[in-house]
């Protein structure tokens, strides 16, 4: 199908594509599990009702997490450090070699400064201007995306008579928008929401569609056969099946809609967490550049840990395939 | 469940020709098959692989259209797919988001079988085959034939008169085959419902069947239909029975022919032929 290679041109551009979630259990790989269920019976005693059949008291599973997680720990510290420890001797010494550390804050400025604008209500207002800015855009996103992408991944006549639009607009970044946007929607604040929406919808189309391209079709046969009528096999069988597909959408989704968010409001001035970035270099307040940089980087790292959150809590079974199998 | 009318399920196929178009060139794929399943009958249809078993299969499902010929089940001609044929199919067809719990309620639900009697119809059968302890499981947890038990119950959970199966062991080992075929027959015994079940295991036909169609190679036409007069319960020891054996002998030798000479076709063809230098005869020698 031609959306499998036009959906990884569009993820690989993207800054997120790293943190996608894992491709979807084949179930091709599941056929060659071996145990024989004629042993089974005997070990079902005191069967575990829940997914995580893990060790028996919290404490313990505590310290074997912490044992096992503290090597990675201890490097992931060692990483960040000789990054801030860079940028303290470049600033410190004023490096100049080719690239100019003249004019960039130091760390203990900008930490001296975050001080003070924590104390400023203006700073919050920027902030929860830019979440609720990417919320309403993303949400909308979700809908028309996941919604479309239904649609058009089941029928060929919606896939014919839609996707070739949708196809030439794809290519279009949502930052090339931005001119457009203004002019077409009433509202500065309508025309940023827009431009977020732009960023996050053609990823989550796209992987619906491919979700729904992937479902093994012998689970539309087995639901058809149980008498499931198309409604019940959109939202029970399709819907499902393409869930970690979906999820895949989303992750990246976010990670373009925070791009685009930031460009608009960076061109568009109009507050936000990007206007406040843009507007320090204006000002000449150089540790606030870089503290706004730090403030998009953990508000873009949340959004897509919640996304991760929320996919683990609703594919309980997801996590499943990978033990043992081969992904 | 399916014991309310034992005098159901009874699956008539006459005159089936299923043809299909490809690359522009269309082919027989099943030629002018009459079968029949009698209510609470097991009938097996066994031939060489391609001959159209599961296209049959298909047609009483639902899922195909014949080119010529009718197929009905007591006496409704079969339009579509639909929860009175119960299916169980070769591939693991279980919802992985689902519980195995909530995989067998699927049909009931969509029924709109309220939860709580959904819960319990499913619970029963679950017991009768030995997996209530693993009602909570996710399919993905389970081995392949706990997944096609699953896959059983949850066919029978909406009570069909009429369970169709299609080659439903295929991918399980030995020992685990084996465990399945009783497992089905204590099932079929208890329910009382007719079965139409493709395989290419003739011991698994003749053990589990009232009766055996032998199909031909492409286009499948039945060859043979072979009464298999084993009292029940059948039991792992019968298998050595003289006429056990008997029959078993009398079907290898059908189906070997049609093997044959579904190669000899495909040589002949050149699709084979072409690089293997083998007539009929070299076949012949070289099996």
């Amino acid at each position: 199908m031609a959306t499998a290679t036009s959906m990884r041109s569009v993820l690989e551009p993207t800054p997120d594509a790293g943190a996608v979630a894992p491709a979807p259990v084949r179930f091709a790989a599941l056929a060659a599990e071996p145990a024989p269920p004629a042993l089974r019976p005997a070990a079902q005693a005191p069967a575990a009702p829940t997914v995580t059949a893990g060790p028996s008291t919290p404490g313990r599973r505590l310290a074997e997490l912490a044992r096992r997680q503290l090597p990675a720990a201890l490097l992931a510290v060692v990483s960040i450090g000789l990054l801030v420890g860079f940028w303290y001797l470049a600033t410190k010494y004023r490096w100049q070699f080719y690239v100019r550390f003249t004019n960039i804050p130091s760390p203990g400025q900008v930490f001296h400064d975050v001080g003070r604008l924590v104390g400023e209500p203006k700073f919050f207002t920027n902030i929860a201007l830019s979440l609720q800015r990417i919320m309403v855009g993303f949400a909308a996103a979700t809908v028309l995306g996941i919604g479309m992408g239904l649609v058009i991944g089941r029928y060929a006549l919606a896939r014919r008579l839609l996707f070739p639009a949708l196809e030439v607009l794809r290519p279009i970044p949502a930052i090339a928008w931005v001119p457009i946007s203004i002019m077409l929607w009433p509202t500065t604040e309508t025309s940023i929401v827009f431009i977020t929406f732009i960023g996050a919808f053609f990823p989550i189309l796209l992987n619906t569609m491919d979700g729904v391209a992937a479902l093994d079709d012998v689970l539309l046969r087995a639901a058809r056969c149980l008498g499931a009528s198309e409604f019940a096999l959109m939202t029970q069988v399709v819907l499902r099946g393409a869930m970690p597909h979906i999820f895949t959408g989303l992750a990246v989704g976010m990670g373009v809609a925070w791009v685009s968010l930031i460009a608009a409001e960076m061109i568009s001035g109009q507050f936000g967490i990007g206007y406040f970035t843009w507007e320090a270099y204006s000002l000449i307040e150089y540790s606030h550049i870089v503290i706004g940089m730090i403030i998009i980087g953990v508000l873009g790292l949340a959004c897509s840990g919640a996304i991760r959150l929320l996919a683990r809590l609703t594919m309980p079974w997801h996590a499943l395939g990978g033990k043992g199998g081969a992904r | 469940m399916s014991t309310d009318n034992p005098n159901k399920g009874h699956i008539e196929v006459s005159g089936i020709s299923v043809r299909f178009g490809h690359n522009g060139k269309s082919f027989e794929a099943v030629s002018g098959v009459d079968l029949e399943v009698r209510p609470g009958e097991f009938v097996s249809i066994v031939g060489p692989s391609g001959c159209g078993k599961s296209t049959l299969l298909n047609i009483v499902a639902g899922f195909l259209r014949p080119t010529e010929g009718a197929a009905s089940v007591d006496g409704a001609a079969i339009r579509g797919p639909g929860a009175d044929r119960g299916v169980v199919f070769q591939q693991y067809s279980l919802f992985p988001w689902l519980r195995v719990r909530e995989n067998v309620e699927f049909g009931l639900k969509m029924r709109g079988v309220c939860g709580s009697e959904r819960q319990s119809r499913a619970r029963t059968l679950l017991g009768l085959a030995g997996l209530l302890s693993f009602e909570n499981h996710y399919p993905d947890q389970l081995s392949g034939g706990m997944k096609q038990r699953v896959g059983i119950v949850r066919a029978l959970a909406t009570g069909p008169q009429v369970l169709l199966m299609d080659e439903p062991f295929g991918a399980l080992d030995a020992q685990t085959r084996v465990v399945m075929q009783e497992i089905l027959t204590n099932m079929w015994q208890q329910l009382r419902l007719s079965v139409l079940f493709i395989t290419h295991d003739i011991e698994e036909s003749i053990f589990l069947s009232d009766k055996v169609y032998v199909m031909t190679a492409r286009p499948g036409r039945i060859k043979a239909e072979i009464p298999i007069p084993l009292p029940r319960p059948r039991t792992a020891e019968m298998t050595s029975s003289p006429t056990f054996v008997a029959i078993q002998r009398q079907l290898k030798a059908l189906i070997r022919e049609e093997s044959l000479a579904a190669m000899g076709g495909e040589l002949a063809d050149g699709g084979l032929g072409r690089d293997w230098h083998l007539g009929d005869e070299g076949v012949r020698a070289a099996l």
